[in-house]
């Protein structure tokens, strides 16, 4: 079911958390809000399932306006950080707690019961209690009891905070393919770029109550549309490096890059990938540098270079290795490379 | 500290070893110190069930310990206090009127201890201002103005609203959460028998004096402020997140309370419960004003035995023993409840 946010403004007290969120989300999407701590992307997932109340805008869920319903008739699921499983019930009781409360006959409770937890691969667990469970085990509980229903809408907020790395990648595969073959819609918040990159059809990148972009993941990773989002993604993040524009090239005092049909001028930052630029000879670069660190971490080396009062990271391959203090060159791949404003920080792009 | 293990001295007096962990001679002066207070605290149940085999000669010429051997036991007192002597019908009493008050006061008190955790209250000050000085126009206006009541009451209530609407919404100070649980305990540290008066006269109004409804309703009314004060600390320890995803999941506000919030807190609940209990069936002051005949329940009955003819101790042991009979056999049921209710806290793991 579609989901609709209409210039919602969230406030408690004097402190405005949300500010004019926008958010349309189609029928079966996966839609990530993903921003860092105290951006208000817990709160709007809150605002859609009904636990905190909207100061303006409008929600709807489908055709339905649902900005004042009660929690309980939005028809949505919610997966919580912490799980929130019911302690003094077992797994089974805990899945077919929803459908209980909407007085589904018994026999065709253990059905749905025992299809939800089939799913999630709890067949096994179905009398246990959480406290018998390990931290996995539980988030399938919460996840079966999510998909037990059918419900029109699917919320999680940081459902995998709580796992250990690598079940969290496992987790993670399981609950694309989850919401792929169900095709709930479903809302994700998560601090997590990799979950957002990974699981989601399009990203929402909050920052301060206020969503930045909203795009496909791609989209978000290489045409970030302002300094903050360009500086959020990836890791490491995407190269800033003041200077200034003239006859069709950005210059600093190290060096220039041609990028045809921008105007001039006096003030802009270049912004470029560490996979985007190679480290060459000070004769045939863009930029010249000095190296201040060379790291291997294993598949890749991690050039930090200075140039002048800022420093850009270039991501080599791993047989690539250069003194500290050396002269390098920086050769950067211009049709990936996007220009900033410095005062506004949003992305400026060629006139022609 | 020297070495890893040094306690100081306060660690060695509050954080004693286990018994287990002692060595032989602090063992045996553990247990005797154990014994020693086991005795203190039974030697008072055994001298009343022993007294209550006893005739009034064996009470009179001397303490006798030991049955069989410094008197001959017989069931004289029990043949007079069970058959002859109407004993059952204020037993019954008891029974119905800590029941049927324990079970009220723990349910309410439960519901407004829940309501004061999760329910931010913002009552303006002036509207309750408002309120009772109505209700005290009400009052002069139905004792001296003669005016029917139903006709007072409606004005004042339409009076009370419109105040709320207009001029109440003016005043900006409040009362809050605190102030609502602060107000209720307060009505425990007056002690009961101040009020008890007042009700009384209400009582004797409505034509409920010696009734076990007074008893019920006066009882609940006391022991709500403990069961609140209470069960308050055990719902706010349930995490937010269980409650606000049973709504989610699609339960009110009440089944919230039923199926989550009061399975969760259960064992702080039963030792709150058992605790009303015993106060209710204890209850002395307020049943010696409030009932005579019809509703005089057991601690009257047992303070009847001390009689122009000085105390009957061996008619008073019966009624113990068969008062203090029921809360043994429900105390070691709950035992397990009451232990980790109260120390523990409501929810864990």
């Amino acid at each position: 079911m579609q989901v609709t946010l209409r210039d919602i403004y969230k406030s408690f007290g004097e402190v405005e958390v949300v500010k004019g969120l926008n958010l349309e989300v189609a029928d079966g999407e996966f839609v990530v809000l993903l921003g860092p701590s105290g951006c208000g992307k817990t709160t709007a997932l809150r605002m859609v399932a009904g636990l905190e109340s909207v100061t303006a805008g409008r929600i709807s869920i489908g055709e339905r306006d649902v900005t004042n319903v009660l929690p309980k008739y939005r028809d949505v699921a919610m997966v919580f950080q912490s799980y929130a499983l019911y302690p003094h019930m077992t797994v089974a009781e805990n899945i077919g707690y929803p459908l209980k409360l909407r007085d589904v006959p018994k026999m065709e409770r253990d059905g749905r019961i025992r299809e939800a937890a089939g799913k999630v691969h709890l067949e096994d667990y179905l009398d246990r209690y959480p406290r018998q469970l390990s931290g996995g085990q539980r988030q399938r509980v919460a996840l079966a009891r999510a998909i037990v229903r059918r419900p029109s809408l699917f919320l999680m907020d940081e459902p995998l905070s709580n796992l250990d790395a690598k079940l969290r990648g496992y987790m993670r595969s399981e609950l694309k393919r989850l919401q792929a073959d169900l095709g709930v819609t479903t809302i994700y918040v998560t601090h997590d770029q990799i979950e957002a990159m990974t699981l989601a059809h399009r990203v929402a990148v909050m920052n301060k109550g206020v969503v930045q972009q909203i795009a496909p993941p791609r989209e978000i990773y290489d045409n970030p549309a302002n300094l903050f989002v360009a500086g959020f993604i990836g890791s490491p993040p995407m190269n800033t490096v003041p200077g200034a524009i003239a006859d069709g090239q950005f210059r600093v005092p190290q060096g220039g890059l041609a990028l045809p049909g921008h105007a001039p001028r006096s003030e802009a930052i270049l912004g470029f990938r560490p996979e985007d630029a190679t480290i060459v000879d000070p004769g045939q670069a863009d930029l010249r540098a000095t190296v201040f660190s060379c790291e291997l971490t294993g598949n890749e080396t991690i050039v930090t270079c200075s140039l002048g009062e800022t420093q850009a990271i270039v991501q080599m391959d791993k047989d690539f290795d250069v003194a500290a203090d050396a002269q390098v060159g920086i050769r950067i791949n211009a049709r990936k490379a996007c220009l900033f404003d410095p005062a506004s920080g949003n992305r400026i792009r060629p006139d022609a | 500290m020297s070495a890893p293990n040094a306690k100081t001295l306060m660690q060695r007096l509050f954080e004693p070893k286990s018994v287990e962990a002692q060595a032989l001679v602090p063992k045996i002066a553990t247990y005797a110190v154990l014994l020693f207070w086991t005795l203190v605290v039974l030697f008072p149940l055994y001298w009343v069930l022993v007294t209550s085999f006893k005739s009034e000669s064996d009470v009179f010429s001397g303490p006798f310990y030991l049955p069989f051997v410094d008197f001959q036991p017989n069931l004289d007192a029990w043949r007079f206090m069970l058959l002859e002597n109407n004993t059952l019908w204020p037993y019954f009493n008891s029974v119905i009127v800590a029941a049927c008050s324990t079970v009220l006061s723990v349910l309410i008190g439960s519901l407004a201890a829940y309501a004061l955790v999760r329910i931010q209250f913002h009552v303006k000050l002036a509207a309750i201002g408002c309120f009772l000085l109505l209700l005290a126009a009400v009052v002069v206006a139905v004792a001296a103005g003669g005016i029917p009541w139903p006709i007072a009451s409606i004005v004042a209530i339409v009076l009370f609203v419109i105040f709320l609407g207009t001029l109440g919404r003016r005043f900006r100070l409040a009362v809050g959460n605190n102030d609502i649980e602060f107000w209720m305990i307060s009505n425990r540290i007056m002690p009961p028998i101040v009020a008890v008066l007042p009700i009384y006269v209400m009582f004797q109004h409505l034509r409920l004096l010696d009734t076990q409804v007074a008893l019920i309703a006066t009882y609940t009314a006391v022991n709500l402020p403990i069961v609140v004060w209470l069960t308050r600390d055990f719902f706010a320890g349930i995490p937010l997140d269980l409650e606000e995803s049973a709504e989610i999941d699609g339960a009110s506000k009440f089944r919230v309370f039923f199926t989550i919030a009061l399975p969760l807190v259960r064992s702080g609940l039963v030792a709150t419960l058992l605790l009303v209990l015993i106060l209710a069936w204890n209850e002395y002051l307020l049943a010696l004003f409030l009932s005579n005949a019809n509703a005089q329940t057991m601690p009257v009955l047992v303070s009847a035995q001390n009689t122009t003819r000085g105390p009957q101790w061996w008619y008073m042991s019966v009624l113990i023993v068969i008062m203090i009979a029921p809360v043994i056999v429900i105390a070691t049921f709950l035992q397990k409840h009451i232990a980790r209710g109260l120390l523990i806290g409501a929810v864990k793991g």
